[in-house]
């Protein structure tokens, strides 16, 4: 009698083990997160220092009698240049941080020697990928809320827009935010040693898209290309919603804009993680450091 | 018997350590080309908000407002002095502290540790082709930024470099200290990045001291930072500074010793606590 042996994987996929697979990542990276303390100088220094260094700039450019925050009013129509700021830093902030945690995510996986073991469990490996960004939003929302407390506390920086509109701004942003940091990761996974590229891209944020002054200073042709990035519709819109009385009306110019760049990056996220992940693979580069 | 260790220390032994240490970081850091360049322009993306932001201040290319507390109203000058001696802070603090970090995660620590060589010398040895690296990137992001956003230096050059001599080799007590909270908490780049920020910032590296709420200044002052690079931007950029410049570098000279002699003490305490705990590697 001839037998017939059909080779058979020992998991079981489904959407329940994908999910179990995402939240089992999740906790794992909550649980590295809280383990290091540093992380509250993190949450609590952070959002204070980095926008102060700016600040204290603006304050020396000031003047002791204020007349350069006469031009600066003058030029972009904001009486509260902290408040100007601290919007433009916090969300160069969430990009950085992104691109760190989640855009680095393999590559630390690879470093702990771990990336190899984990790909041959049987689970969707774009969840490795998806189940960063869940402690991530997380620790965003509590970093943003946390900025907002201490230059309100410290330095009297008043919300006066509508909260549901801040709120609305950052969900319309997390799509194009994260989706850059999954296409970083794939690429991260074959290029290695990528901290120049976060910092190309953190960069092109920093000069292009007007953290801490009015992107219609920047000459014509810096001005076209900040139109092609996401973060100057973020940015603007942010501060309309967070100073302003802007309603979803007078957001929709930065809100459709960034929602397409949304849908764009997280294909582009997507896709590239598919086509470098078996690249990856097929070169042998998956387990290399 | 007479037990005698194998090694046989000497100056000799000691100089060919630090080359060897220096040759492998010049090695790893060539070794990844992007992030030479990355270094260049990192100064220069950092900066050019500063430059936007100040135009947004000034009228017709001068910020008075900032003439008015520091002396200049080219506060381009101003900063790109602060920046470039910045750089070298930031050599200091990541040469040491996140050397020892990268050597914690790839478990190589201990076995470095148990090499007959001061553990003082193997941190010095971290910073030495960093230091060299970032006298060349730097001048490379001087000449660049010279033709972005302009720089005119009106004062003496080589007073200047001279007077930031003793401000660097005082930084190494700070990157001592560092050094030692790196391995008690195992974690760098949070304690890096938020100590180099607020060393910075308070040392007036983008601003004039004395633009700061009045509350913040007294910080300021204990740091012998603030008085290296007030003194060197005097000697450059003919600024108003805080004390004469002659007073200034008396007290760098003096606060270099201490400063190197109570960051070696904090080190040593820290790195044999860490010991007893056993902790040394573990990351």
């Amino acid at each position: 009698m001839e037998t017939t042996f059909i080779p058979r994987s020992l998991g079981q996929p489904g959407f329940l083990s994908e999910v179990r697979a995402f939240l089992a990542v999740s906790r794992r990276e909550w649980i590295i997160f809280t383990r290091y303390p540093s992380w509250i100088i993190a949450l609590f220094i952070w959002p204070l220092i980095f926008p102060m260094m700016y600040i204290l700039t603006a304050r020396a450019l000031s003047g002791p009698d204020g007349s350069g925050l006469a031009v600066f009013i003058a030029t972009t129509g904001a009486t509260d240049y902290i408040g100007y700021i601290i919007v433009g830093t916090t969300v160069w902030m969430w990009q950085n941080i992104v691109l760190w945690d989640v855009g680095f995510a393999l590559r630390n996986e690879q470093m702990r020697g771990t990336l190899e073991s984990n790909w041959l469990t049987p689970t969707w490996r774009f969840s490795y990928l998806l189940g960063q960004t869940g402690p991530q939003i997380i620790s965003m929302a509590m970093f943003v809320g946390i900025t907002a407390l201490e230059f309100g506390l410290l330095f009297g920086v008043r919300l006066n827009g509508s909260p549901w509109m801040i709120g609305l701004m950052m969900l319309a942003a997390i799509p194009a935010i994260y989706g850059l940091g999954f296409a970083f990761a794939s690429l991260v996974i074959t290029v290695k040693e990528a901290n120049a590229f976060v910092f190309l891209i953190r960069g092109m944020v920093m000069i292009f898209c007007g953290i801490t002054f009015p992107v219609a200073i920047l000459p014509g042709w810096m001005q076209s290309f900040a139109k092609w990035l996401p973060q100057t519709y973020l940015i603007h819109g942010m501060r309309a919603a967070a100073f302003t009385n802007a309603g979803i009306k007078e957001l929709l110019p930065d809100l459709l804009p960034l929602l397409s760049f949304g849908a764009f990056w997280l294909a582009v996220g997507y896709f590239t993680f598919l086509w470098l992940e078996r690249r990856a693979r097929k070169t042998g580069a998956i387990g290399q450091y | 018997m007479q037990l005698s260790t194998l090694s046989q220390p000497s100056l000799k032994t000691y100089l060919r350590a630090l080359f060897v240490i220096a040759r492998k970081d010049w090695k790893v850091f060539w070794r990844y080309p992007l992030n030479a360049l990355s270094s260049v322009f990192q100064p220069i993306i950092w900066i050019t908000p500063v430059y936007f932001m100040g135009k947004a201040f000034s009228t017709n290319g001068q910020a008075a407002g900032f003439a008015a507390y520091s002396g200049t109203g080219d506060y381009m000058s101003y900063i790109l002095v602060g920046t470039v001696l910045s750089n070298f802070i930031m050599t200091v603090f990541w040469g040491m502290g996140y050397a020892l970090k990268n050597d914690m995660d790839a478990g190589v620590l201990e076995s470095n540790w148990l090499t007959p060589i001061p553990r003082l010398l193997i941190l010095v040895g971290r910073t030495l082709t960093s230091i060299l690296t970032t006298t060349i990137t730097s001048a490379t992001m001087l000449i660049l930024a010279s033709l972005l956003f302009g720089f005119k230096p009106t004062g003496s050059t080589f007073a200047a470099l001279l007077t930031a001599i003793p401000m660097l080799v005082g930084l190494y007590g700070f990157g001592f200290a560092f050094a030692g909270i790196v391995l008690l908490m195992r974690e760098a780049n949070t304690l890096v990045d938020v100590g180099s920020f607020l060393v910075q910032g308070f040392s007036g590296t983008n601003f004039p001291i004395q633009s700061l709420p009045y509350w913040l200044i007294p910080i300021s002052l204990m740091l012998p930072l603030t008085y290296g690079l007030d003194a060197v931007r005097g000697l450059l950029l003919k600024t108003n500074t805080l004390l004469p410049i002659s007073t200034e570098i008396a007290i760098l000279l003096f606060s270099m010793f201490v400063m190197l002699w109570i960051g070696a003490q904090i080190f040593h305490r820290v790195e044999r606590k860490v010991r007893t705990l056993g902790t040394l590697g573990q990351h």
